[in-house]
Formats: C-alpha cells, sequence, structure tokens
C-alpha cells in the first residue's frame, strides 16, 4: 500500500510497523518511564514520542561505537563484550556503566576482548 | 495506517502481542495482569524494533549476538529511566504534575546527550504539523509531503569524528552538525499535472 511507504521516513514502524506510525511502542515507552520513579504520574502524550525518537538515536550511537569495536577486533559479529567496552570508553554512557559490567562480570572495567565468555555466533 | 492515529494528544498504538490500553494517568487494574505474566519484558523495548533500528548502522554483512542485542535493549530502558528521572526531578522543583515533550529534552541535554536534541526537536515539530495537517489538508497532499520529509530525514546520521559514515541511502548527504534546519530543495519534485493521464485518453477516445 502507497501509505506505508510515505511514512518509511520518519514515523516508519519496524517489524510491526503496520501497527503503528512509530519505530518504538509508546505504550512500553510509557510504562518504562513510569517504573523510573515514584513521583512520576502523569505523562504528555507527546513525552513517549519525543524518547521514541530518542531512543532510536541512542540505539543507533551505543550500536556505531560498540562495531568501532568490533572492527577494531577484526570481527563482523558484535558481542556483548564489544558494547561493553564502548559503554566504558565514552563518558556520555557512564550512567550505563554499572548495568554492562554486572550482566556477566565480577570485575570493575571488562577488558575488550575476554576469551572465556567470548562467543562468535 | 493513518486511521491508527486517533488523537493529537494520546496516540494509541495497537500492538500485536499484549493487550495493552495506554493512557496518560495509568489506573493500575489493568496493568497488574499484564505484569504477572510478562513483567520481564515489560521492563524492556521489544527486541525486534531494537534490532531493526541497530541493523541501519552496520554494515549489511555484520552480525549481532543474542546477547549483545539484549544488552542493547537493556541499556535503552537504563537511558529512559534516566532521563525520565531527571525530568520528573525538574518537574517537580517547578511544582508541576505533568512530564512534557519540553522536560524530556531539557533533560536530555542536561544529561550530555544535547546532539540529540536538533533532530529531536525537528521530529516533534514535523509530529505537530503533521496532527496539524490531519485537520486542514487531504491524504493526497500530504503523503508528497511526507515523501520530501522522510528523504531529508533519512540524510541524519551521527558523525561523531568517526572514519565510518554508514548510508544506508542513494545520495550521501552527511549532515556534520545536528543542528540543521531544513532548508532543502527536494530532488524530485512531484509533478502535479492539470489534466490526469485518463482524462487525456478519453479525449482521445
Amino acid at each position: 500500500m502507497r501509505q506505508a511507504g510515505t511514512y518509511s521516513g520518519i514515523l516508519s514502524g519496524g517489524i510491526s510497523g503496520k501497527t503503528g506510525p512509530h519505530l518504538l511502542p509508546l505504550a512500553r515507552i510509557k510504562k518504562i518511564m513510569k517504573r523510573s520513579g515514584e513521583d512520576v504520574k502523569m505523562i504528555s502524550g507527546e513525552s513517549p514520542i519525543v524518547f521514541s525518537k530518542a531512543c532510536e538515536l541512542f540505539i543507533k550511537e551505543l550500536t556505531q561505537r560498540s562495531w568501532m569495536v568490533t572492527m577494531q577486533g577484526k570481527r563482523r559479529t558484535l558481542n556483548k563484550e564489544d558494547v561493553a567496552s564502548a559503554v566504558m570508553a565514552t563518558d556520555l554512557f557512564d550512567f550505563l556503566v554499572n548495568l554492562v559490567s554486572e550482566s556477566g562480570n565480577s570485575g570493575e572495567a571488562p577488558p575488550p576482548l575476554e576469551l572465556d565468555t567470548f562467543t562468535s555466533s | 495506517m493513518e486511521d491508527e492515529i486517533k488523537h493529537g494528544n494520546v496516540t494509541h498504538v495497537p500492538n500485536k502481542g499484549s493487550p495493552e490500553s495506554p493512557h496518560v494517568a495509568c489506573s493500575d487494574s489493568n496493568h497488574n495482569q499484564n505484569n504477572n505474566n510478562n513483567k520481564e519484558q515489560d521492563r524492556f523495548l521489544p527486541i525486534a524494533n531494537v534490532s531493526r533500528i541497530l541493523k541501519k548502522v552496520i554494515p549489511s554483512n555484520g552480525k549481532i549476538s543474542k546477547d549483545a542485542k539484549e544488552t542493547i535493549q537493556e541499556c535503552v530502558s537504563e537511558f529512559i529511566s534516566f532521563v525520565t528521572g531527571e525530568a520528573s526531578d525538574k518537574c517537580q522543583r517547578e511544582k508541576r504534575k505533568t512530564i512534557n515533550g519540553d522536560d524530556i529534552i531539557w533533560a536530555i541535554t542536561t544529561l550530555g546527550f544535547e546532539e540529540y536534541v536538533g533532530p529531536l526537536k525537528l521530529y516533534l515539530t514535523k509530529y505537530r504539523e503533521m496532527e496539524g495537517e490531519k485537520l486542514i489538508f487531504p491524504k493526497q497532499q500530504r503523503s508528497d509531503q511526507r515523501r520530501q520529509h522522510s528523504e531529508y530525514e533519512q540524510n541524519i546520521v551521527f558523525n561523531n569524528n568517526n572514519n565510518i559514515n554508514i548510508n544506508t541511502n542513494s545520495n550521501n548527504n552527511v549532515y556534520s552538525s545536528i543542528n540543521v534546519y531544513p532548508s532543502f530543495v527536494p530532488s524530485d519534485q512531484p509533478f502535479s499535472l492539470p489534466f490526469s493521464s485518463n482524462s487525456f485518453q478519453k479525449q482521445l477516445q
């Protein structure tokens, strides 16, 4: 249908694109927002839409940086350690440091290549 | 589908999986049932959506492991919580009850993501425009305008002093500064003829 194509640049849906105009589900974004704190009660209708775009930008940046680590290791598969390295290397992602280090690694800063947890898929 | 955009304020995105009914002020009675069943999933954005976005920025022959996708999924949720917390604090300080789009943008700037602000504001403006247009223009004109907008949108990529510019489009316009405002001229302007080809054929007959 022609309409699906015309939406594709800005507001296109993803895999479930036909179910909505945005890349990410607004309802789920709202849920995650509400989980962030007790004080979060009322959210305007625009907020999830802003977040939908912001998350897309965030995912793209995080992935790009992680992919650079992958390429430095001369690999073609981006794995979790690459994401962790990218987080460690970027000041902007400091709030993620605990998140990437607690998922599987015991140390403070996981080394870029950890052979025992390295999986190529 | 346009029909699925119901209102300007509360946008309803029907999800295939769970029977969610999004509304601004949440009454938890419906959500409790969902939370018990798929609590884990509710904490994150769907991995399929996340997957589709991240595939846009790696080469077509690149692959991503499942645990990397899951990690990125978790990071996004953390990002949302982080920004929302900051925006929520601001609202509290200013004694407002509702977090709005500007609060989110402010929080994003404050936390260091100022590069996002340009595209975000653009996106929000376009979204508001489109919501307004629906009231004024018929569908056909809007679809032409959107095609022009979408071509512009796809050209915004990050260029943080990387050597890699991964651009999935045929025309290689890379904007090094994120803060650009539309001063573009669409390359393929749709022609609107005063007569349609159908009417022409009728004349010949």
